[in-house]
């Protein structure tokens, strides 16, 4: 039986379609018993375990002996980015439980490693946007002991690069308010405040990921330019001159994030980077519209001005 | 049942659900399985996701070509007309490099559009009448586009794709958030100032704000992998 419906036909019967629907979920059921039995209980200890993850507490008071090796997955990221995008406009309960699903499955064990997602051909130590391994280790922390190693140095350097655009998007409203630019457009204004909400937002769901793997959070800015940015923040005159060095630290922060997106080690980490850099591309198409730029001017975002973990001074 | 009851979205997210669980699931469990046929399965399933990729940039291509040939396009505000002129060359760029890269991994170049959004746009194009009614249908499309390219930089298995899928989806976002600037320019009747460069001391104080309305891009809704795929 065939029915119409606004000119177009449905073509097969409804039983058939009742029936392949029924033994699509069947066959997804019976690929999938072991994740789905584990998923309520998993999203369950998510939950019990958000708050502290949002305290920025360590986790090794409510996780002791379990495994904290970087290749973990990086749950407390997506765990709170669930929370954000539960917001309006963001993605929805089915999406949060999907992910939620996806988490507890990652706990499993070694017959269903998350981390199994990593490309075999991908190095421990990343690989720079041209292809070649970066510098991992800073001069000085090399010397010393080095806080965050493998590719929580990626999770530590883009948590450092969100605190220095809070920072520096805090400058500049505090230099706005002391009149040092002039009148300051309304659209510039909405959007430094904007912006500067979305990367302290950031910030978080990259510190989630450093205490969930028993790290301690990056709450300043441990990277070897941040004096030169302090100082150009503080010769900074006009409006046009805090848009390009909001720019600069925008291109950097997205074009990082896209690096750490191919990179990534882990699911939840490699989600948080992609799910960021797009965001971080949108503040660069609106600060280039801002100053009368082209806001979108290529076809692929570029990786050359990229922040590598050599920044990182811990 | 009587056939006005049939409606066919209902199957839609189901499906969807259950495609994008398939394909996590193909994904998790990667790792635990080794040898040719593992590696068979992650290059056909980075192969759907790259022809629907392509699918999606088809369509995206075709809109604005289409776009830019309308009227009131043409002789409305130059800088949209541009902007969709660009961007149409923007998507030609990544359907080449996700064929490109369909073809590398042993699949086929997907010359369709997204049969799906396909239909939308035939469906709504003809009733448009004014630039702010391209840029709504323009902006679903960027959105569906952003949100699938995102989706799938954690779908894809080679590190080579996951890096082009990454590329290209800010520049989705970045379409996305120009549109909504025209758009909300068009909205307060600041139309002079959709240009560039633009006369930013009198932009209002929504493009500062209504442009980015995410703190995350969503990956919610993502098209499936396997919805563009050649068949």
């Amino acid at each position: 039986m065939r029915r119409a419906r606004g000119g177009w036909e449905l073509p097969i019967s409804e039983d058939r379609l009742g029936r392949l629907t029924k033994e699509m979920t069947e066959a997804h059921h019976d690929t999938l018993p072991a994740m789905r039995a584990d998923a309520a209980s998993l999203a369950e200890r998510l939950r019990a375990l958000g708050p502290a993850r949002r305290g920025g507490r360590p986790v090794s008071e409510d996780r002791a002996g379990e495994d904290r090796t970087a290749g973990r997955p990086a749950a407390p990221t997506a765990a709170d980015r669930v929370t954000a995008e539960n917001r309006p406009g963001g993605s929805g309960p089915a999406d949060a439980g999907r992910r939620r699903f996806l988490l507890g499955a990652g706990s499993l064990g070694a017959a269903l490693l998350l981390t199994g997602c990593t490309s075999a051909g991908t190095d421990e130590k990343g690989a720079s946007p041209q292809g070649e391994p970066p510098e991992v280790l800073p001069p000085r922390a090399a010397a010393d002991t080095v806080m965050y190693t493998a590719h929580l140095r990626f999770v530590a350097l883009s948590a450092a690069l969100e605190n220095q655009a809070v920072g520096a998007y805090g400058s500049i409203l505090a230099a706005a308010g002391a009149d040092r630019f002039g009148a300051v457009p309304p659209a510039v204004s909405t959007f430094v405040t904007m912006a500067m909400a979305h990367h302290i937002d950031h910030a978080k769901a990259w510190n989630a990921a450093l205490t969930d793997a028993g790290k301690p959070a990056v709450t300043d800015v441990p990277l070897s330019n941040q004096r030169a940015i302090t100082t150009a923040l503080d010769r900074v005159t006009s409006v046009d001159d805090a848009a390009k060095l909001a720019l600069q630290l925008e291109d950097q922060a997205a074009q990082t994030y896209l690096f750490a997106g191919y990179n990534g080690k882990s699911a939840a980490g490699i989600e948080t980077a992609a799910t960021i850099a797009p965001v971080e591309a949108m503040h660069v198409s609106i600060l280039r519209f801002i100053l009368g730029q082209d806001p979108v001017p290529e076809a692929f975002l570029p990786e050359d001005l990229a922040a590598t973990p050599s920044l990182l001074t811990v | 049942m009587g056939a006005e009851h049939i409606d066919t979205r209902l199957p839609e997210e189901p499906t969807e659900r259950s495609q994008d669980l398939h394909s996590d699931t193909h994904r998790i469990t990667r790792g635990a399985r080794t040898g040719p046929a593992a590696a068979e399965a992650a290059s056909k399933n980075d192969i759907t996701a790259l022809e629907t990729a392509a699918a999606l940039e088809n369509l995206l291509v075709s809109l604005y070509r289409s776009a830019v040939a309308l009227p009131f396009v043409k002789n409305g505000p130059k800088t949209v007309a541009e902007f969709f002129d660009t961007s149409a060359q923007h998507h030609q760029a990544h359907a080449k490099a996700f064929n490109e890269a369909a073809a590398k991994a042993g699949g086929q170049a997907q010359t369709q559009p997204d049969e799906t959004y396909e239909a939308v746009v035939t469906r709504t194009l003809p009733s448009v009448r004014t630039p702010a009614d391209v840029v709504r249908l323009a902006l679903h499309l960027e959105d569906a586009a952003a949100r699938t390219h995102t989706r799938n930089v954690t779908r894809v298995a080679d590190t080579k794709l996951r890096r082009l899928f990454a590329s290209v989806a800010p520049v989705e976002a970045q379409h996305r958030a120009t549109l909504l600037a025209v758009q909300s320019l068009l909205a307060s009747g600041h139309e002079s100032l959709i240009e560039i460069p633009t006369d930013a001391p009198r932009l209002p104080a929504a493009i500062g704000s209504a442009t980015i309305p995410e703190v995350f891009q969503p990956i919610a809704n993502a098209r499936p992998m396997s919805e563009g795929a050649i068949k």
